[in-house]
Formats: C-alpha cells, sequence, structure tokens
C-alpha cells in the first residue's frame, strides 16, 4: 500500500496530443538506497518484463499490449546490458508486491527486478504507466507514465525502453535513433532511413540516378548525387525535405562528412585527377584543399571534436588510414596491418575509429584504438564495410555481403557480438550511419 | 579549307587501316599473368548486357557519316575502343595506349564530337576508395589523349568507381572488364 502511494505520486499526468506520443518527463525519484548500474562489468542485469496489462478484449491485445511488449523486450535485449528472463514462467494475477512471498515468486524466474507495465486505452489513446521495482528490496526505482495515439504505442515502448537504459547506465539510449542508409531496391540507389532496429524504411530521395555515401548530423543529411550526371554534394534535412545541391568547383564531390558543427563538409574532391581531401562550407563557398600529395586520397571522417579529419590515403601503395589536423597539416599514418583499409568512421567519444580493413580474401570491419594502435577485427562472416557508430558508442552499424545480396546489420563494438540484420528483401542495402 | 580537309580525309584512311592491322595483332599477344588478362574480345563471362564492343573493325571513319547518326546509335557502334586497367591502378597499360592512339585519331577527324570519359573499377575493393580511383583512370586517360593532341576542352570526366559495372561475375574477366575508362560521345 505504501508503495502503492509513491507510486502514485512520481506519476504525472500529461494529456495526449492528436497525433503525437507524448511523454512525461517527470523525474523518477529512485528510491534512496538502491543504486543499481550495468554495464562495464559483462554481467547482465536480469529482468522481468511481462506483458502489458491492458483490459479490453483480443483486439486491444493484439493492437496495443503485444506490439508495446514485444518491442520493449526487443529493445532492453538490444541494449546489451540486461537480460530477460522467460515470459512463460511469469507467475499470473496481481503484481502487487506487498509481501516477501510476492517477490519471491518474481525472483524464482531469475530476475533481479521485475518491469511492471499497465496500460488504459480510451478511443485512439493510450496511456501507459511503467512501475519499475527492485525484487529483493521490493523498492520501486523508476516510475512514470506515457500517453498518445494508440498508432505510437511501439514509440512509446522505445521511449520508456530509452529511459530505462538511462536509469541503470547513465548512457543515452538508442531506441528512438535512425539509421540512414543507400539502398537499389527501388531500382537507382537512393538514400533511405529507418529505425534503429531495421523498423519503417522510408525513401528520402527521388533523384533516379546515383545517391551516394550519406553522413548525417545535427539534422541534416549530406550525399552524393549524380541527378545531373556529375556527382554533386546535396544537403536535406534528415526527413528528406529541403534538397540543396551544394557547389564545391571540384570533379569527384564523394564521400561529404558533416563537421561537428555542421558548418563544414569535408570529402574527396579531384582537380585533374588527384583525388584530395577538401573541405567546403555547408552554406556553400569557402572551398579549401587539405592534402596536396599525388597519391590518392578519399573517404574523409571528422573527429568529434571537429579537430582532426581521419582519411584513407595510398601514398604508401596501398589505401591506408591517415589522420591530420582539420587544417591539413600532421598528417600520419594510423594503419599498417592489412593491405586494403579504407571508410573510417571515428568514435562519438574519439577514442576508436573503425573502419573496412582486408589482408586477404575478403574486408571485415576493425576498430582501433587511436592512441595505442590495438586494433580488434569485429567480423569474419560475408564481405563487410562502410562502418559507423551508434550515438552510444556502443554499436557498429555496417554493411555485409553473405550470399546474393548486401545488406545493413549491426553489432556491439567492444567486441562484435550480438550480429543483427536490420534490412532485407529486395535490392542491396549499403552505406549506412546512424543519426542521433 | 576543302583541299585540307580532303588531305585529312586521305590522313584518316590511313591511321583507320594501320589501326585495323595493329588491333588485331595486339590481340595475338598471349596474356602474360592471369592477373592481367586482356579485356576478353569476345564473350563475357557473366550474364550481364553492358559488354564491350566488339574488337572487330569498326564501322570504316570514311563512310561512317556520324552526324546522320543519333547519339545512341554512335556509341552503340562503338568508334572509340576503351582503355583497360590493372587491378587498383591507373596507369595506362600499352594496350590502352594503342587504343586510345586510334582513339585519337577518330577524335581529330571528328572535332566537333565532345565526349564523357568514365572510370570505372571492378568490384573486390572498398567502394569509397573505387571512386577516387576511376577518377584517377578516367583523367589518365584524358590526359594521354591530350597528349596526342585531342583538345582537353572536349573531354569531361566522371567516376562511377564500381557503381556501375559492365559485368556481374565475380571472375577475373569480368574484373577486367569493369577496371576501364569508357567513352560516352555528349555531342557530334
Amino acid at each position: 500500500m505504501r508503495a502503492f502511494s509513491r507510486w502514485l505520486a512520481v506519476l504525472a499526468f500529461v494529456p495526449a496530443a492528436a497525433a503525437q506520443t507524448q511523454t512525461t518527463p517527470v523525474p523518477a525519484q529512485p528510491g534512496p538506497d538502491i543504486v543499481i548500474k550495468v554495464g562495464g562489468t559483462g554481467k547482465r542485469l536480469p529482468l522481468a518484463v511481462p506483458d502489458l496489462l491492458a483490459p479490453g478484449l483480443a483486439a486491444v491485445q493484439a493492437r496495443i499490449a503485444q506490439p508495446f511488449s514485444a518491442t520493449l523486450r526487443s529493445d532492453l535485449e538490444y541494449a546489451g546490458v540486461f537480460v530477460i528472463t522467460d515470459p512463460v514462467h511469469y507467475p499470473s494475477g496481481s503484481r502487487e508486491l506487498a509481501t516477501p512471498q510476492d517477490a519471491d515468486r518474481w525472483l524464482g524466474t531469475g530476475a533481479e527486478v521485475l518491469v511492471d507495465t499497465r496500460g488504459d486505452v480510451a478511443g485512439d489513446h493510450v496511456s501507459i504507466e511503467a512501475r519499475v521495482w527492485d525484487l529483493k528490496s521490493r523498492r520501486m526505482i523508476f516510475g512514470r507514465r506515457y500517453s498518445g495515439g494508440v498508432s505510437y504505442v511501439e514509440r512509446i515502448a522505445h521511449t520508456l525502453a530509452n529511459d530505462l537504459v538511462k536509469e541503470f547506465t547513465g548512457k543515452t539510449g538508442t531506441f528512438l535513433s535512425t539509421i540512414v542508409f543507400v539502398s537499389d531496391r527501388d531500382g537507382a540507389k537512393e538514400i533511405y532511413a529507418m529505425d534503429f532496429d531495421g523498423r519503417n524504411p522510408r525513401r528520402l530521395t527521388t533523384h533516379k540516378s546515383l545517391a551516394l555515401n550519406p553522413d548525417a548530423r545535427g539534422g541534416k543529411v549530406v550525399f552524393t548525387s549524380y541527378v545531373h550526371r556529375f556527382p554533386q554534394i546535396w544537403i536535406m534535412a534528415t526527413d528528406g525535405s529541403g534538397q540543396r545541391e551544394i557547389s564545391t568547383g571540384v570533379e569527384l564531390n564523394a564521400s561529404p562528412a558533416l563537421s561537428p558543427d555542421g558548418s563544414q563538409i569535408a570529402f574527396a574532391g579531384s582537380a585533374k585527377g588527384n583525388p584530395d581531401i577538401y573541405v567546403v562550407n555547408t552554406s556553400g563557398g569557402g572551398l579549401r584543399r587539405l592534402t596536396s600529395t599525388h597519391a590518392l586520397e578519399a573517404s574523409p571522417d571528422w573527429s568529434p571534436t571537429g579537430r582532426q579529419i581521419a582519411y584513407t590515403s595510398d601514398q604508401t601503395g596501398t589505401p591506408q588510414i591517415w589522420v591530420m589536423d582539420a587544417e591539413g597539416t600532421g598528417a600520419r599514418r594510423l594503419t599498417y596491418a592489412g593491405n586494403w583499409n579504407d571508410e573510417v568512421a571515428w568514435s562519438p567519444k574519439g577514442d576508436r575509429i573503425a573502419f573496412a580493413c582486408r589482408n586477404e580474401g575478403d574486408f571485415n570491419i576493425c576498430v582501433m584504438d587511436v592512441a595505442s594502435g590495438r586494433t580488434v577485427q569485429l567480423t569474419s562472416e560475408g564481405s563487410n564495410g562502410h562502418p559507423a557508430w551508434s550515438p552510444d558508442g556502443d554499436k557498429i552499424v555496417y554493411q555485409s555481403r553473405r550470399g546474393g545480396s548486401t545488406q545493413v546489420y549491426t553489432m556491439d563494438s567492444a567486441d562484435g557480438q550480438n550480429k543483427r540484420q536490420l534490412t532485407e528483401g529486395r535490392g542491396n542495402s549499403v552505406q549506412p550511419v546512424w543519426v542521433p | 579549307m576543302r583541299s585540307f580537309s580532303r588531305n585529312s580525309t586521305l590522313w584518316l584512311a590511313f591511321f583507320a587501316a594501320a589501326a585495323l592491322v595493329f588491333v588485331p595483332a595486339c590481340k595475338k599477344k598471349p596474356p602474360t599473368t592471369t592477373e592481367q588478362a586482356r579485356p576478353p574480345a569476345e564473350q563475357p563471362s557473366g550474364p550481364e548486357t553492358r559488354v564491350p564492343p566488339p574488337t572487330s573493325p569498326a564501322p570504316s571513319t570514311i563512310e561512317g557519316d556520324i552526324t546522320s547518326q543519333s547519339l545512341e546509335e554512335i556509341n552503340r557502334r562503338g568508334y572509340l575502343k576503351d582503355a583497360f586497367f590493372d587491378y587498383d591502378k591507373a596507369d595506362l597499360r600499352d594496350d590502352a595506349r594503342a587504343a586510345l592512339s586510334a582513339d585519337a585519331q577518330w577524335l581529330k577527324s571528328h572535332p566537333s564530337v565532345q565526349f564523357l570519359m568514365e572510370g570505372h573499377c571492378d568490384e573486390r575493393g572498398t567502394s569509397e576508395y573505387n571512386l577516387a580511383l576511376g577518377d584517377r583512370r578516367a583523367n589518365a586517360t584524358r590526359e594521354y589523349l591530350a597528349s596526342l593532341g585531342v583538345d582537353a576542352s572536349r573531354i569531361r570526366t566522371v567516376s562511377y568507381g564500381k557503381e556501375r559495372p559492365f559485368c556481374n561475375a565475380s571472375t577475373e574477366d569480368c574484373w577486367q572488364q569493369n577496371r576501364r575508362a569508357h567513352f560516352l560521345i555528349t555531342a557530334k
């Protein structure tokens, strides 16, 4: 009874808007003696996540309870810090934790924490309350209410999952993030976006030529388009609106990369057949060349501070990853292993780089600790390329060709575990980049 | 001017004949290594359709009045021979120089022709690096044509990297077909 009244105190009601998920940004007010932090130790916190309790007919279960619970469990598993105990063993009946025996029934499933969700449906709106309990102490450690249109029930689950990741790890969850990529599923290569888990793919461009190598930051996407026969850099919003060409004055215009503040674009440009790294202002103009070797330079990416640019150069005879100051000075080689390294991507913290690497045979994804040079290869199956980091740095999204087509996958950036295929079906999906 | 033009027609006939002799002579050379296989003459190994034009003699440059042909037809007839490259290289091989020498003669006799040099790569490298490599291939070809007297202002370049392969099989024959600088005539 005590716990329940505290639960009520924590909740705040926010009226649902017509067509958007509303979340209540009420602080969780965790119990004073309970500190559960996960991540970093390798141990995953076992959670019991029973189905959303939603009174109503089968239709409510199918439209709301099932998609909500499936999304929530999938997200929490994906986070890499939780393990969901088997729902088959969950006790039925009341979820109140009035007595130690109530908690024991859940502890018996192997869970240490109970994620109790309950929903109310009124017309087209759903209100979902989440209560998270430490089972041993029977203390509530998180409580929040979410409401919105019933068609946004999956978004509500993503929002709750983000909040739980934040609560337990202190990190920002990625469950409302977007992956922008290239696909030829509709014919010509165009730019697409999808949810972090591969759901809701949508096409952003209709250039009907070649649209390649997107990069995204701060609500903007840059890419290369051949719509006017000669490749040019384009910029647009992450929903595909406001498409605009950025004239550079040089050729090639490949692999554009937005600076962290969004004001500049680094790219591979060419004058008279000598591909170099250039920078141009996002507003157009201000072109400057950063490299001036006779070798081939390509595929730049900014460090998160914007002070350095990593890129590919073949000046030693094979494509290798180099780094230089953002002014173009102080170039030094980073990779020495393998005979082909390219498509570098800097981690959000700036301590690591991911890149496509090859020694013999197929390409793989490698991650290097920049300070020590220590490198790990995270893939061993298929031909892999174009890695990009999740906003929290925990995941890498990349392309992998297995069998006849190339598709987008994700994996843990630390060790290559938890590989998941995000795209499937018609055509190829390549060159993914993760948008916060 | 009239007599000059007649003269150049004669010269053309000479060079066209020379080219016809020269190209088959080249073909007889056995490939030195499998890595550097010459562009396959007849059949592509893959099921794809964009195969290189046949190496049989092009329609005579004398009788080939391109003004009466559409650009599409001119390109399909393949008056100009593509240049082929070694793996991860943009240097012009002997066979590429021979082809481009003949191309230069044809281009000089058709001075109103404007064209695009497309740089292409095989599927084995990464896509971003290959875009830059294709740029080098297209420009190496452009520079060589210019050195042979073709006005560089007639030539534009574009790199497709490995995005627009001529052939889709994972075989050396097919890869060789894709490592090329390809002519596309854009104005006649």
